[in-house]
């Protein structure tokens, strides 16, 4: 069953796996002659700007207000003009920019680079014991799709919103922007194996909050078995 | 030649299937054996569910003016006249 359906997710998997190269930050000596101011803003116009949404959206995932998340993504772009001949062609223009993004927040708001990456809430060691958390059967899978389907966006958005930065930006960067581990690490300036964790438990965490929102408002994910439980130990302890 | 894995490995490297973190040969294992187990499948099929809902919840389009005034910024850099 289903074969039609994972042979097109795995093409879709081998036709993005590219610009997996790590990042640069040494500024690159261009071959080509010096380009006219004009050519310049044509240039950064039509290759940088067509990422306005996407660094919006992270802007905003980040920030999580509109006029912070305008003035970023303004800020973002004046910094990567002024470093446009930095840029080395052909390696990927969206991950550069979110590393400029992720650098101008961290000026901007006067984040301190030391309360990232030395998280000790997700070292591998976690993570592992997640993993193995995750592998207990869960029948009611199909039951748990339609519920997520049936979510508002803007109930999503939310839930997303109160994971911590950390998980939170994992998860953008990864499901959203699509961009590789190995460019995550670079523009989080974290291990791969903390990106890993980050997006296996921010996943689990995010689902879980609205697993518990679904609950409140009434859509139905738990499977009978479990329910029928929880309705008796709620009983046991009313009495 | 493929390998058989078996459903734990399968349901551990969900995330690195869908984010395309897997060499050639394991998406080939992976996507063999989710086309032939239903449970892996329902777990594959949720994540990926998972993800689209997600994307969908941050699909939130910039303000108009956005777009024009980072033009007039990066004009005014490039004449010169703001290098902040």
């Amino acid at each position: 069953m289903g074969d039609a359906r994972w042979s097109n997710l795995n093409e879709t998997a081998m036709m993005t796996r590219v610009g997996a190269k790590p990042l640069d930050s040494e500024p690159m000596t261009q071959s080509n002659e010096p380009i006219s101011a004009e050519t310049r803003i044509k240039e950064f116009e039509e290759q940088a700007l067509p990422y306005t949404r996407l660094l919006f959206g992270a802007a905003l995932t980040k920030t999580k207000n509109y006029a912070d998340a305008e003035d970023l993504v303004q800020e973002t772009f004046a910094k990567a003009f002024r470093a446009w001949n930095q840029f080395q062609k052909g390696t990927n223009l969206r991950a550069w920019l979110m590393k400029i993004l992720e650098n101008t927040y961290i000026n901007m708001y006067n984040k301190k680079l030391k309360e990232r990456g030395s998280g000790s809430l997700d070292d591998l060691e976690e993570f592992q014991i997640g993993a193995a958390e995750s592998l207990t059967a869960r029948p009611q899978r199909s039951a748990e799709v339609e519920a997520l389907n049936q979510m508002a966006s803007k109930d999503v958005r939310e839930a997303l919103q109160n994971l911590s930065e950390e998980f939170r930006m994992v998860v953008y960067y990864a499901v959203v922007e699509g961009l590789s581990y190995a460019e995550i690490a670079d523009v989080m300036d974290t291990p791969v194996g903390t990106v890993m964790s980050r997006l296996h438990r921010g996943k689990k965490a995010l689902f879980d909050a609205l697993k518990d929102f679904a609950a409140s408002e009434g859509y139905d994910t738990t499977p009978t078995k479990e329910k029928k439980a929880s309705a008796r130990a709620a009983k046991a302890g009313n009495e | 030649m493929a390998e058989e894995i078996n459903c734990e490995e399968t349901k551990r490297q969900v995330h690195e299937y869908l984010h395309n973190e897997l060499s050639e040969q394991e998406i080939v294992d992976i996507t063999a054996h989710v086309a032939n187990c239903e449970s892996c499948e329902s777990d594959y099929n949720f994540e990926h569910a998972f993800n689209n809902v997600i994307k969908q919840s941050c699909d939130e389009a910039p303000p108009a003016e956005l777009a024009q005034r980072i033009i007039d910024r990066i004009r005014l850099i490039d004449s010169g006249r703001a290098d902040h």
